[in-house]
């Protein structure tokens, strides 16, 4: 029975690691003696409410239950604390002081962290007014942590806070379904893009390793039963396939073909935009040659002649990258994109990467896809069918109306010639008659018979 | 009317495999590109075919590339050096086609054992077989695994370009497959050339005067 019970206390999460409030230290303890009290409080200059409250249970369980409140609030005057009114202008800019705290400790994630869109979107906000992007405090409460990857119920992971959508999304897929049934063997968010060093998903290969990381014979699966699986794989985004009701389109991307990786924008010169609005003044894509001049001026300045459009179908949106179907679902059927008006064709995008790896897009005009013009600009990309180039199709159109109707015109005139073959050998036929009755003059029988 | 065997059973074996061959890559070919208009089989089954069907009519050009190289009936192939004449020989033999045979003249072509190919068929066919077949099987086997060969298909300017060179010739093959029959129907009886092609050998009609000659 005792056994049964100290099985059940282990069993139970965090019960087994948390530390006593005995553990905890004697200034510690002091902090928590005031800030352990709900409703504690500061109006903050911008007029927003800062909770100062913070739980001695929910610390003590938290996986910085072994640190002490000045290792992360080392600035705070334990004389004057509480005494004084310290002034702060708002939550953000509190978040954005308390990070330094994160990377004293936590040197690693920070470093990636520092490398990853989301740094990257902080960075632009100090310019530009973009506030809600991600500091450590935003998906870590400090007071209160645990692992992000083993948060329950899924809903309370950080990520949707901001990615609601795609959350929700996620949720209902095939992934979202199994995390909930099965806990910690599904993937959720940060197994696919990453915790701290999380970069754009649509960028070079996208998530695509993250796939493969998990689903290991899937590329000697599908070289089982579909042609050029290879070429697949690498022009096909597995939610093309996977999420079947997903809308999709053609993503032509910039690409450097020696260095073999996406072209970004250099920081601080943004061309793409310029050039792409330039070359499309009506805004309703650009056409095949407005693509190729735009391909030869990416080409002029820094491409060096590498600068290629590379292919890629891929679907619309986030969300819908989301919408995963059990296996027996994923698309199987060609037709779906090896026919004429196959629907991932029907919307065609050029894209370069900014320079934190998010894409820059412009609407292309579906039917370059189809232009013998743009055998150039869109070498690298071809799907049989649909992307045919319409121009061949009048050329066999043509040469087998000449096939078929050569032959038909050359018999009908050799047809209304009969009677001027039969008029020619019969002449043929007198005068080799002659012509043997000249030669052997006794032998009428011959000549007679032939006259006949 | 003599018999001569102007068509040995490897030439044979590797028409008639090329001939059903070539009909079945435009089918499925057909198949493959125009999925929107043709049903008769699956893309899938189009495209596996098409590939196996390739590789067949690949072996089987070697074996007549191998017969031709390795015997004497290579003469048939061997071209006229003196532009003069092929040139007079390949009008003549327009002129046939275009008006001659109307008349019922003659054909100005005397089909012997190394000869057995008129001017314009002996340039047609060396072009056939040494440049629009083996770039067709050349594109084919790129187009079949893109991704090994993706040096080598960005070397030819990309998997479009390669294609369009594939569907051009697949194109002039389309409109081969109708003239050839025509044109070998185009003898002194309307199956000798299809009896030939069979049995090896090709009736022959005696001139008068080459008769004499040949006795």
């Amino acid at each position: 029975m005792l056994l049964a019970m100290v099985a059940l206390l282990l069993s139970v999460p965090g019960i087994a690691a948390r530390a006593e409030d005995g553990d905890l230290s004697k200034e510690t303890k002091a902090c928590l003696k005031c800030h352990d009290k709900a409703g504690l409080e500061k109006k903050l200059e911008n007029q927003e409410t800062l909770s100062l409250h913070v739980s001695t249970k929910a610390f003590v369980e938290s996986m910085h239950n072994k640190n002490d409140c000045e290792d992360c609030h080392s600035n705070i005057d334990s004389k004057r604390h509480g005494k004084t009114k310290a002034v702060i202008k708002s939550k953000r800019e509190y978040s954005l002081s308390m990070q330094g705290s994160c990377r004293e400790c936590h040197k690693k994630n920070f470093a990636k962290y520092e490398d990853s869109l989301h740094a990257a979107l902080v960075k632009e906000g100090s310019k530009e007014g973009r506030k809600d992007a991600p500091l450590c405090a935003d998906c870590h409460n400090p007071h209160t942590l645990g692992s992000v990857k083993i948060i329950q119920p899924i809903a309370a992971t950080p990520c949707a806070k901001c990615h609601e959508d795609i959350f929700k999304a996620y949720s209902r897929d095939v992934h979202g379904l199994e995390r909930i049934a099965k806990g910690k063997a599904a993937p959720i968010c940060a197994d696919c893009h990453k915790t701290h060093d999380v970069k754009a998903a649509s960028f070079g290969d996208g998530i695509r390793d993250s796939c493969l990381a998990c689903h290991k014979d899937v590329v000697s699966a599908h070289q089982g039963w579909l042609p050029n699986a290879a070429l697949h794989f690498e022009a096909i985004s597995c939610p093309v396939c996977h999420a079947p009701a997903a809308t999709r389109r053609v993503n032509l991307r910039l690409y450097d073909s020696v260095a073999k990786r996406q072209v970004s924008e250099k920081t601080g010169v943004p061309l793409f935009d310029k050039r792409t609005d330039a070359a499309d003044l009506k805004n309703v894509g650009l056409d095949e040659r407005a693509l190729l001049s735009l391909l030869k001026e990416f080409n002029q300045d820094g491409g060096q002649g590498n600068t290629v459009l590379r292919g890629r179908l891929e679907v619309r949106s986030g969300v819908e990258a989301h919408q995963l179907s059990e296996k027996s679902k994923a698309i199987k059927d060609c037709d779906t994109c090896h026919k004429q008006g196959a629907e991932p064709f029907q919307s065609v995008t050029l894209t370069i990467a900014s320079p934190d790896g998010r894409p820059l897009r412009h609407g292309i005009q579906k039917d370059v896809l189809n232009s013998l013009q743009a055998t150039e600009s869109v070498r690298g990309f071809y799907a049989i069918g649909s992307t045919r180039i319409k121009l061949l199709d009048y050329a066999l159109v043509l040469v087998f109306l000449a096939g078929v109707g050569g032959p038909l015109v050359h018999m009908t005139i050799k047809w209304q010639f009969r009677k001027v073959r039969a008029k020619v050998e019969a002449e043929r036929v007198a005068e080799l008659a002659l012509a043997n009755s000249q030669a052997v003059p006794g032998d009428r029988r011959t000549d007679d018979d032939a006259s006949k | 009317m003599h018999k001569l065997y102007i068509n040995p059973l490897p030439v044979r074996i590797w028409h008639w495999t090329n001939a059903l061959g070539f009909v079945l890559l435009i089918a499925t070919g057909l198949q493959i590109r125009y999925l929107d208009l043709i049903h008769l089989v699956s893309f899938r089954t189009a495209v596996v075919a098409h590939n196996w069907i390739g590789f067949v009519l690949i072996a089987n050009f070697f074996l007549w590339l191998g017969f031709y190289l390795f015997t004497d009936k290579i003469k048939v192939y061997h071209p006229e050096l003196s532009p003069t004449k092929y040139f007079r020989a390949s009008f003549r033999q327009m002129q046939y086609y275009g008006y001659g045979i109307f008349r019922g003249d003659p054909n100005p072509h005397h089909v012997s054992v190394y000869h057995k190919f008129n001017a314009l068929q002996s340039m047609t066919y060396q072009i056939i077989m040494m440049l629009v077949v083996p770039v067709q099987f050349f594109t084919g086997v790129l187009l079949w695994d893109v991704t090994r060969f993706a040096a080598m298909v960005e070397m030819f300017g990309g998997v479009r370009v390669v294609d369009t060179v594939h569907v051009l010739f697949f194109i002039f093959f389309t409109g081969f497959i109708f003239i050839h029959p025509y044109l070998a129907s185009l003898s002194h009886t309307p199956w000798a050339h299809f009896k030939a092609m069979i049995t090896g050998y090709e009736e022959v009609e005696d001139e008068p005067e080459q008769g004499a000659a040949s006795r």
